[in-house]
């Protein structure tokens, strides 16, 4: 049996009139990194607020190891670290005594595990300077630094990368799998796909407020979802007739000088391929394609036909 | 007790901030430049005549009296005259001059100084929680497992606490001062109260500096109180600055533009003044009395941080 660290059930907030977050339900398992995906205004970070309590539930719940957040809020936040939005920081005092201030108020943070989080972010070298003096990158990294302090068992961390150079995102991608492999579950908020694909194992896509669908980023090779391209050289809409009078009830389109079939297995294409030469027609190539998840976001949040029903406009 | 953390976090960053040493030095510097401008520049001959000088001004004053009773002057103006004429006729009599200066002495004079604390708390109480807001750093110390009322509190304890060191800093300052510049006795000093027609009484200096230390500390747990309570409303310090301010120095103006009437002295301002109950002289409001001005003050202490917690309690945090 799964271990959820995280549930969500029906969260939903409303100021005044205006939905923000809608019925928003899911659960994240223990020593996974989870990924909430959605175009700016979707209600990624309202609902990250609402987890960590900094706005109020109008309707749902939040538990976290089991415990409620709106009923006993001081014991459900003490396994959870966070960044949300941009970590801000106290500008007057040095990177130390800024994780110091967050060491002495959680439970069991030791001099020597202080000093574990500071070399893991790769900050000794300026941890006595002010923070006014930090860049963006080092902002945020102090800001992953205090989250990880008291080694809670969910992280949530909204547009992690904000700031960080691609060597900074390579060595947080590392660490988050690091610490997921040890059976953290990470929360992490983006609105860049190729990040959340690189990142995450799950991805739940949310677009005003709702959740549209989640996602298995390792299940990319998804039988249903893997297509055959053939390149033709000559006439493709031909090429397409010479499929579909053969195999009636076989999923066949033309985009381009392509024809792309629904078909996965390998005895199938090489059949359909045979086919195709048998009636003279030029294949060139054959490439099997799964769509990637900016594909299949971009479809959901814009073109999905049967999501627009569900749309509402944006306007935040 | 992690709960006790909180206060030590912000304690610490109170005294972080470079301006929190400004706001204590200055006060000091104050002290010691009035002492020592006082040694340079006061004659000692007047002090040796203080009789002569004494029983001139008398004169003068009551030439002036009988002037102003026949042009039919301010009834204000003619009491203080009155009341000078009588303090001073008493001084002369029984021999106690109002010019030896002790350390008491010197702390009674340098009373007024609690203005500037008050200033300087206000800064600091209307910071504590709308600078959190207004950089962000709110976000971070809200999602510890700590209840928001908890957070508040060490944010109030810490910001009265520093308020009452700083007091505290400034009295121990004025009293060595003080006693390095005119000595350390005159613990038995008295001076002369004169309360509009009533006889004219002596009374010990000292009674007066420890009272005064005494309302001090329940005037600015009003103050900061207040300073809390709009910093938390608007989330914006400057505002709060400011109506604190208001309430501190312009409401003595309005006091006074508004003495005549009955609820004066139930508002807020009215009663922010405590020092003046003490023996009361220069009372603006002669219906006050000290227990009374104390309970209002605790009633509004009381509602303004009922109403902060409250909101705070419930806000959404959007910074």
């Amino acid at each position: 049996m799964t271990t959820h660290t995280l549930e969500l059930k029906n969260l939903t907030k409303k100021i005044k009139s205006k939905t923000i977050v809608d019925d928003l339900s899911f659960s994240v398992r223990e020593g996974e990194i989870f990924g909430l995906l959605g175009p700016n205004g979707a209600g990624k970070t309202t609902t990250i607020r609402m987890i960590v309590g900094l706005i109020s539930i109008t309707d749902g719940d939040v538990f976290i190891n089991g415990t409620n957040v709106r009923e006993n809020y001081e014991k459900a936040m003490e396994q959870v670290g966070a960044i949300v939005e941009n970590p801000q920081l106290y500008d007057f005092m040095s990177g130390y005594k800024n994780l110091m201030q967050y060491a002495r108020i959680m439970p069991g943070v030791t001099k020597e595990r202080i000093d574990e989080v500071i070399k893991l972010v790769d900050l000794e070298y300026a941890i006595h300077d002010k923070v006014k003096t930090y860049s963006l990158g080092m902002r945020q990294r102090l800001g992953v630094a205090q989250a990880l302090l008291h080694k809670p068992n969910v992280l949530i961390l909204d547009e992690p990368t904000n700031g960080l150079d691609p060597q900074g995102i390579y060595d947080l991608r590392n660490y988050l799998r690091l610490l997921a492999n040890n059976g953290t579950s990470v929360i992490v908020s983006s609105h860049m796909l190729a990040e959340m694909q690189m990142m995450c194992d799950r991805v739940a896509i949310i677009q005003h407020g709702k959740l549209v669908r989640i996602d298995e980023i390792t299940n990319q090779e998804d039988e249903a979802d893997v297509k055959v391209h053939f390149q033709i050289e000559g006439d493709v809409h031909q090429a397409k007739k010479v499929l579909s009078d053969m195999n009636p009830e076989l999923d066949v389109s033309e985009s381009g000088n392509e024809l792309i079939v629904q078909v996965s297995d390998l005895k199938s294409i090489a059949e359909l391929n045979k086919q195709l030469v048998l009636a003279g027609v030029l294949v060139v190539g054959i490439q099997r394609k799964t769509k990637t998840l900016e594909e299949r976001f971009l479809e959901m949040t814009k073109k999905g036909g049967d999501l627009n029903e569900v749309a509402v406009p944006v306007n935040e | 007790m992690k709960w006790l953390s909180l206060l030590t976090n912000e304690w610490i960053k109170i005294f972080s901030r470079v301006r929190t040493w400004i706001f204590i030095a200055l006060p000091i510097l104050i002290i010691i430049g009035v002492a020592v401008y006082d040694k340079v520049a006061t004659d000692a001959d007047v002090n040796e005549n203080w009789k002569q000088e004494l029983i001139q001004t008398t004169e003068d004053d009551k030439k002036a009296l009988a002037e102003a009773k026949k042009n039919e002057d301010d009834a204000f103006y003619i009491e203080m005259l009155e009341s000078n004429i009588k303090q001073n006729e008493y001084a002369i009599e029984n021999d106690i001059s109002p010019y030896e200066k002790t350390t008491w002495k010197f702390m009674k004079e340098m009373a007024p100084i609690s203005s500037l604390i008050g200033l300087f708390v206000i800064v600091v109480a209307s910071d504590i929680v709308s600078s959190e807001f207004s950089k962000g750093t709110i976000k971070m110390l809200l999602i510890r497992p700590y209840s928001r009322w908890k957070i508040l509190l060490s944010k109030f304890l810490a910001t009265l606490g520093f308020a009452f060191v700083m007091w505290l800093v400034v009295i121990a300052t004025t009293w060595l001062v003080g006693g390095l510049a005119y000595g350390f006795g005159g613990i038995d000093q008295t001076y002369l109260v004169v309360n509009g027609t009533e006889e004219v009484r002596e009374r010990t200096v000292v009674e007066y500096v420890f009272a005064n230390i005494g309302v001090e500390f329940i005037e600015l747990t009003a103050l900061v109180a207040l300073s809390f309570m709009i910093s938390t409303l608007f989330m914006s310090n400057s505002v709060a600055i400011g109506v604190a301010m208001f309430t501190m120095f312009a409401g003595n103006t309005i006091v006074m533009l508004l003495a005549t009437k009955d609820w004066i002295i139930y508002t807020l301002f009215a009663n922010m003044d405590l020092s003046t109950l003490i023996d009361g002289q220069n009372q603006l409001i002669k219906d006050l009395t000290l227990p009374f001005s104390i309970s209002m003050l605790a009633i509004y202490t009381a509602v303004m941080l009922a109403i902060t917690f409250t909101v705070f309690q419930k806000r959404d945090v959007k910074a």
